[in-house]
């Protein structure tokens, strides 16, 4: 092997050994907090409502729709903004190579479920099945990233596939709360015990094991 | 001309580079970490850490605060210095290399 083949060989071990060992957390706890704090907000109501009513809607599906887009938009320029703030501290470009990889990864999960659950809300009028797509695909979009993503974050992926496939399992065998006048009610109770709950437990475990000084990069 | 002999022994060992690489990518590698992605032994690990820290480009630091204590390490000023070093060596061995 000639030096310069031998050189190129070294600077490929580096690159794939790099590529492998970059570590980048998508999803930053505050916006996890965030999102589960809305979350739990927005739902309550309508599974109380639906509770005292028998399965009355406390809202309209639209209401529901654009209800959940706020939270996502919310969440989403909260984690943007933190993520450029942690980009500018390791003088790196938001849009560095660990957030295109990541982008890479989660957009098949995240565009399947995007389309399925809008399509199911606005012309099949299934909130619940909604729920359930939006719960598995984001799940499977966190999963897609566990080449490169911190253990925590690819088990929150897992916690919602898994709670995911539960609930809709728990949904599907009970008639009675199949045939409820609307849906709105199990529907809501599946975003409060998945979007709400679950990113409250990932960023209470996030903030515990980071130090003080790295909780901005958290 | 540039060849292999103005690279820096200490780096250039397979090992070894692979250490700095990986102390490159983060600020803080625990001693488990390491072994794992690297695959190698506690002996030949410590080895070549040590051989490192003696160098000055990485450091050692032993955190016993949490529920079992850990052994980190992260690159130097001076590490990181001779790691860019070494890569920019290494891109110019292989331009050299190229025909104009």
């Amino acid at each position: 092997m000639s030096q310069s083949q031998a050189a190129l060989e070294q600077l490929r071990i580096i690159r794939s050994l790099m590529e492998k060992a970059h570590i980048y957390r998508a999803v930053s706890a505050p916006a996890a907090l965030l999102g589960s704090v809305l979350s739990l907000a927005v739902s309550v109501w309508p599974v109380v409502h639906a509770a005292k009513t028998h399965g009355e809607a406390a809202f309209s599906n639209t209401t529901f729709l654009v209800l959940w887009h706020a939270i996502l938009a919310a969440c989403t320029l909260l984690n943007m903004s933190l993520l450029a703030r942690e980009a500018k501290r390791r003088d790196q470009p938001l849009f560095s190579e660990g957030m295109k990889t990541a982008l890479r990864a989660v957009s098949p999960p995240l565009i399947v479920g995007g389309v399925l659950a809008g399509g199911l809300v606005i012309w099949l009028h299934n909130l619940t099945l909604a729920a359930f797509i939006w719960v598995l695909c984001y799940g499977l979009a966190l999963i897609a990233m566990s080449n490169f993503a911190p253990k925590s974050l690819v088990r929150l992926g897992w916690a919602f596939v898994i709670a995911g496939l539960v609930l809709f399992l728990a949904w599907a065998a009970n008639d009675e709360v199949r045939n409820l006048r609307t849906d709105l009610g199990p529907a809501s109770l599946v975003m409060a015990l998945t979007f709400g709950l679950l990113h409250l437990v990932y960023a209470v475990a996030v903030f515990a094991s980071t130090p003080k000084s790295k909780e901005v990069a958290a | 001309m540039i060849d292999f002999d103005q690279l820096d022994k200490l780096i250039h060992e397979k090992s070894r580079l692979a250490i700095m690489t990986l102390l490159a990518t983060r600020d803080d590698w625990a001693f488990q970490d390491l072994k794992t992605e690297l695959g190698l032994s506690d002996g030949n690990l410590i080895t070549h850490l040590r051989t490192l820290v003696s160098a000055a480009y990485i450091k050692e630091s032993f955190d016993d605060t949490g529920s079992r204590p850990r052994t980190t390490y992260r690159l130097t000023a001076a590490g990181r210095k001779a790691f860019k070093t070494h890569i920019d060596l290494l891109e110019a061995i292989v331009k050299a290399a190229r025909p104009s």
